[in-house]
Protein backbone atom coordinates (compact mmCIF):
# COMPACT_ATOMS: atom_id res chain seq x y z
CA UNK A 1 0.00 0.00 0.00
CA UNK A 2 1.65 3.41 -0.80
CA UNK A 3 1.30 5.64 1.79
CA UNK A 4 0.56 9.38 1.49
CA UNK A 5 2.84 12.04 2.08
CA UNK A 6 1.25 15.36 2.95
CA UNK A 7 1.85 18.01 1.15
CA UNK A 8 4.15 20.30 2.26
CA UNK A 9 3.14 24.23 2.24
CA UNK A 10 5.93 26.49 0.81
CA UNK A 11 6.05 29.44 3.10
CA UNK A 12 6.18 33.33 1.60
CA UNK A 13 7.52 35.70 3.04
CA UNK A 14 5.57 38.30 1.01
CA UNK A 15 2.28 36.50 2.22
CA UNK A 16 3.04 36.63 6.05
CA UNK A 17 2.93 39.95 6.09
CA UNK A 18 5.98 40.52 8.86
CA UNK A 19 7.41 42.37 6.15
CA UNK A 20 4.54 45.12 5.75
CA UNK A 21 4.83 45.27 9.43
CA UNK A 22 8.98 45.50 9.57
CA UNK A 23 8.53 48.29 7.20
CA UNK A 24 5.86 50.52 8.70
CA UNK A 25 8.44 49.86 12.02
CA UNK A 26 10.82 51.38 9.80
CA UNK A 27 8.74 54.24 8.24
CA UNK A 28 7.75 55.11 12.12
CA UNK A 29 11.70 55.18 12.86
CA UNK A 30 12.48 57.64 10.34
CA UNK A 31 9.75 59.97 10.86
CA UNK A 32 10.58 60.28 14.54
CA UNK A 33 14.07 60.69 13.97
CA UNK A 34 12.64 63.69 11.34
CA UNK A 35 10.27 65.50 13.50
CA UNK A 36 13.02 65.10 16.72
CA UNK A 37 15.43 67.66 14.64
CA UNK A 38 13.65 70.48 16.51
CA UNK A 39 15.76 73.33 18.11
CA UNK A 40 14.97 74.54 21.29
CA UNK A 41 16.22 77.41 23.90
CA UNK A 42 15.61 80.98 24.64
CA UNK A 43 14.73 83.72 21.72
CA UNK A 44 16.95 86.85 22.89
CA UNK A 45 15.95 90.69 21.23
CA UNK A 46 18.59 92.73 20.08
CA UNK A 47 18.75 96.01 20.79
CA UNK A 48 19.76 98.72 17.43
CA UNK A 49 23.59 99.11 17.91
CA UNK A 50 24.38 102.05 19.70
CA UNK A 51 20.55 102.33 20.93
CA UNK A 52 20.01 103.81 24.41
CA UNK A 53 17.39 104.04 26.79
CA UNK A 54 16.66 105.87 29.69
CA UNK A 55 15.95 104.24 32.67
CA UNK A 56 15.52 105.30 36.40
CA UNK A 57 18.94 104.14 38.38
CA UNK A 58 16.21 102.69 40.82
CA UNK A 59 14.74 100.32 38.45
CA UNK A 60 18.07 98.25 37.41
CA UNK A 61 20.13 95.47 38.81
CA UNK A 62 23.54 95.86 37.24
CA UNK A 63 24.96 91.84 37.48
CA UNK A 64 28.30 91.17 36.31
CA UNK A 65 29.66 87.43 35.22
CA UNK A 66 33.25 87.37 35.88
CA UNK A 67 35.45 84.84 34.24
CA UNK A 68 35.56 82.80 37.35
CA UNK A 69 31.65 82.14 37.17
CA UNK A 70 30.92 84.23 39.83
CA UNK A 71 28.03 86.95 39.89
CA UNK A 72 28.71 90.23 41.15
CA UNK A 73 25.72 92.71 41.64
CA UNK A 74 26.89 96.20 42.70
CA UNK A 75 30.43 94.74 43.15
CA UNK A 76 29.48 92.24 45.66
CA UNK A 77 30.16 88.37 44.93
CA UNK A 78 26.38 87.20 45.13
CA UNK A 79 26.01 82.94 45.38
CA UNK A 80 23.94 81.84 42.35
CA UNK A 81 21.06 79.58 44.22
CA UNK A 82 20.62 83.77 45.60
CA UNK A 83 20.10 85.16 42.20
CA UNK A 84 16.45 83.92 41.41
CA UNK A 85 15.42 85.00 45.19
CA UNK A 86 17.47 88.52 44.69
CA UNK A 87 15.62 88.94 41.74
CA UNK A 88 12.25 88.04 42.46
CA UNK A 89 12.35 90.93 45.69
CA UNK A 90 13.66 93.31 43.71
CA UNK A 91 10.73 92.85 41.14
CA UNK A 92 8.02 92.89 43.63
CA UNK A 93 8.89 96.81 44.61
CA UNK A 94 9.94 97.34 40.89
CA UNK A 95 7.95 95.69 38.46
CA UNK A 96 9.51 97.68 35.81
CA UNK A 97 13.18 96.52 36.80
CA UNK A 98 15.71 96.13 33.82
CA UNK A 99 18.25 93.87 34.30
CA UNK A 100 21.42 94.26 32.63
CA UNK A 101 23.71 91.66 32.40
CA UNK A 102 27.55 92.29 31.74
CA UNK A 103 29.66 89.41 30.60
CA UNK A 104 33.28 88.92 30.83
CA UNK A 105 35.02 88.05 27.65
CA UNK A 106 36.16 84.32 29.05
CA UNK A 107 32.92 83.42 30.89
CA UNK A 108 32.38 79.88 29.30
CA UNK A 109 28.42 79.76 27.55
CA UNK A 110 26.87 77.23 30.15
CA UNK A 111 27.07 80.30 32.84
CA UNK A 112 25.51 82.61 30.29
CA UNK A 113 22.68 80.30 29.55
CA UNK A 114 21.89 79.24 33.24
CA UNK A 115 21.65 83.43 34.00
CA UNK A 116 19.02 83.89 31.06
CA UNK A 117 17.11 80.69 32.37
CA UNK A 118 16.89 82.34 35.84
CA UNK A 119 15.72 85.52 33.97
CA UNK A 120 12.79 83.36 31.84
CA UNK A 121 11.90 81.63 34.72
CA UNK A 122 10.99 84.58 36.44
CA UNK A 123 9.35 86.47 33.25
CA UNK A 124 11.82 89.35 33.55
CA UNK A 125 10.60 91.72 30.61
CA UNK A 126 13.25 94.36 30.49
CA UNK A 127 16.80 92.16 29.70
CA UNK A 128 20.38 93.58 28.12
CA UNK A 129 23.38 91.40 27.98
CA UNK A 130 26.49 93.23 26.69
CA UNK A 131 30.21 91.83 26.39
CA UNK A 132 32.06 93.75 29.65
CA UNK A 133 34.67 95.82 28.42
CA UNK A 134 36.07 96.14 31.98
CA UNK A 135 39.42 93.15 31.28
CA UNK A 136 39.41 95.00 28.59
CA UNK A 137 40.92 98.21 29.63
CA UNK B 1 -31.30 26.59 -23.03
CA UNK B 2 -29.58 27.43 -19.50
CA UNK B 3 -26.93 30.11 -19.72
CA UNK B 4 -24.16 29.63 -17.76
CA UNK B 5 -23.56 32.22 -15.68
CA UNK B 6 -19.79 32.77 -14.78
CA UNK B 7 -19.05 32.28 -11.11
CA UNK B 8 -18.52 35.58 -8.87
CA UNK B 9 -15.24 36.26 -7.76
CA UNK B 10 -14.82 37.15 -4.34
CA UNK B 11 -13.25 40.20 -3.98
CA UNK B 12 -9.64 39.91 -2.70
CA UNK B 13 -7.45 42.74 -1.24
CA UNK B 14 -3.85 41.95 -2.34
CA UNK B 15 -2.20 42.04 0.62
CA UNK B 16 1.03 41.65 -1.18
CA UNK B 17 1.07 45.05 -2.55
CA UNK B 18 1.04 46.44 1.06
CA UNK B 19 4.89 45.52 1.07
CA UNK B 20 5.68 47.80 -1.62
CA UNK B 21 3.53 50.69 -0.91
CA UNK B 22 5.61 50.46 2.22
CA UNK B 23 8.55 50.36 0.84
CA UNK B 24 8.43 53.30 -1.30
CA UNK B 25 6.92 55.61 1.63
CA UNK B 26 10.35 54.28 3.49
CA UNK B 27 12.40 56.00 0.85
CA UNK B 28 9.94 58.55 -0.15
CA UNK B 29 10.59 59.51 4.07
CA UNK B 30 14.28 58.30 3.94
CA UNK B 31 15.02 61.19 1.33
CA UNK B 32 12.90 63.77 3.02
CA UNK B 33 14.83 63.24 5.94
CA UNK B 34 17.87 63.58 4.12
CA UNK B 35 16.66 66.82 3.02
CA UNK B 36 16.32 67.85 6.57
CA UNK B 37 19.57 66.76 7.53
CA UNK B 38 21.21 68.69 10.24
CA UNK B 39 25.45 68.32 9.45
CA UNK B 40 26.00 68.57 13.18
CA UNK B 41 29.44 69.98 14.66
CA UNK B 42 30.71 67.79 17.78
CA UNK B 43 29.60 70.56 20.60
CA UNK B 44 28.55 69.90 24.34
CA UNK B 45 25.21 71.07 24.52
CA UNK B 46 24.38 73.66 27.67
CA UNK B 47 21.87 73.02 29.66
CA UNK B 48 18.67 73.90 31.00
CA UNK B 49 16.11 72.90 32.57
CA UNK B 50 13.26 75.62 31.76
CA UNK B 51 13.68 76.32 27.80
CA UNK B 52 11.32 76.72 24.97
CA UNK B 53 10.69 75.89 21.11
CA UNK B 54 12.82 78.36 19.02
CA UNK B 55 12.20 76.59 15.49
CA UNK B 56 10.78 79.19 13.07
CA UNK B 57 9.89 78.61 9.44
CA UNK B 58 13.27 79.29 8.21
CA UNK B 59 16.52 78.55 10.32
CA UNK B 60 19.83 79.26 9.94
CA UNK B 61 22.14 77.55 12.49
CA UNK B 62 25.69 78.62 13.26
CA UNK B 63 27.54 76.57 15.36
CA UNK B 64 30.70 77.39 17.70
CA UNK B 65 32.64 74.56 18.97
CA UNK B 66 35.07 74.23 22.19
CA UNK B 67 37.68 76.05 20.20
CA UNK B 68 36.02 79.02 18.97
CA UNK B 69 35.53 77.84 15.67
CA UNK B 70 32.67 78.91 13.89
CA UNK B 71 30.73 76.17 11.49
CA UNK B 72 28.01 76.55 8.77
CA UNK B 73 26.57 73.47 6.87
CA UNK B 74 28.84 71.49 8.72
CA UNK B 75 31.72 73.59 7.51
CA UNK B 76 34.56 75.62 9.50
CA UNK B 77 34.44 79.50 8.38
CA UNK B 78 35.71 82.60 9.73
CA UNK B 79 33.98 85.90 11.18
CA UNK B 80 33.40 87.59 7.81
CA UNK B 81 32.56 84.30 6.11
CA UNK B 82 29.97 83.94 9.09
CA UNK B 83 28.74 87.92 8.60
CA UNK B 84 28.56 87.12 4.50
CA UNK B 85 26.52 84.06 5.58
CA UNK B 86 23.82 85.79 7.77
CA UNK B 87 23.69 88.67 5.83
CA UNK B 88 22.73 86.58 3.03
CA UNK B 89 20.31 84.69 4.78
CA UNK B 90 18.78 88.06 5.90
CA UNK B 91 18.81 89.30 2.26
CA UNK B 92 16.86 86.51 1.02
CA UNK B 93 14.44 86.18 4.29
CA UNK B 94 14.71 88.98 6.92
CA UNK B 95 12.23 86.66 8.98
CA UNK B 96 14.87 84.11 9.20
CA UNK B 97 15.73 83.04 12.73
CA UNK B 98 19.19 82.69 13.33
CA UNK B 99 20.54 80.18 16.07
CA UNK B 100 23.37 79.98 17.78
CA UNK B 101 24.46 76.55 18.73
CA UNK B 102 27.94 76.96 20.82
CA UNK B 103 29.86 74.62 23.30
CA UNK B 104 28.82 75.00 26.58
CA UNK B 105 32.60 75.42 27.58
CA UNK B 106 33.28 77.92 24.90
CA UNK B 107 33.96 81.22 25.74
CA UNK B 108 31.26 83.69 25.49
CA UNK B 109 33.14 86.45 23.33
CA UNK B 110 33.07 83.83 20.46
CA UNK B 111 29.03 83.71 20.61
CA UNK B 112 29.01 87.88 21.03
CA UNK B 113 30.98 88.05 17.55
CA UNK B 114 27.68 86.56 16.30
CA UNK B 115 25.55 88.97 18.63
CA UNK B 116 27.54 91.96 17.07
CA UNK B 117 26.90 90.74 13.67
CA UNK B 118 23.29 90.47 14.31
CA UNK B 119 23.33 93.75 15.67
CA UNK B 120 24.96 95.41 12.37
CA UNK B 121 22.61 93.67 10.19
CA UNK B 122 19.95 95.15 12.06
CA UNK B 123 18.55 91.56 12.54
CA UNK B 124 16.61 91.72 15.87
CA UNK B 125 16.42 88.12 17.06
CA UNK B 126 18.95 85.37 17.91
CA UNK B 127 18.17 81.90 19.12
CA UNK B 128 20.72 80.30 21.63
CA UNK B 129 20.40 76.69 21.64
CA UNK B 130 20.17 74.20 24.50
CA UNK B 131 20.35 70.85 25.03
CA UNK B 132 16.84 69.33 24.78
CA UNK B 133 16.11 67.24 27.58
CA UNK B 134 12.88 65.93 26.61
Amino acid sequence: MKIQRRKIKKIDIADSGALSDLAFLLIIFFIVIAVFNVNSGFILGIPRKNSTKIINTMDIMKFDLLDSGQIELDGEILPIDKLSGTINTNLEFHPNMTILLRVQREVSYQKVVSFVEVIRKLEVENFSFVLSDKDEL
Amino acid sequence: MKISRGKRRIPIVPINSMSDIAFLLLIFIMLISLINYRKEIKISYPEAEFHEVTQADKNLEIWIDNGGMFYYDGLPIDLAEAEAVIADAIADDPKIRVHILADKNTSYKYVNDLVEILKLLQHRVVSFIVKDGK
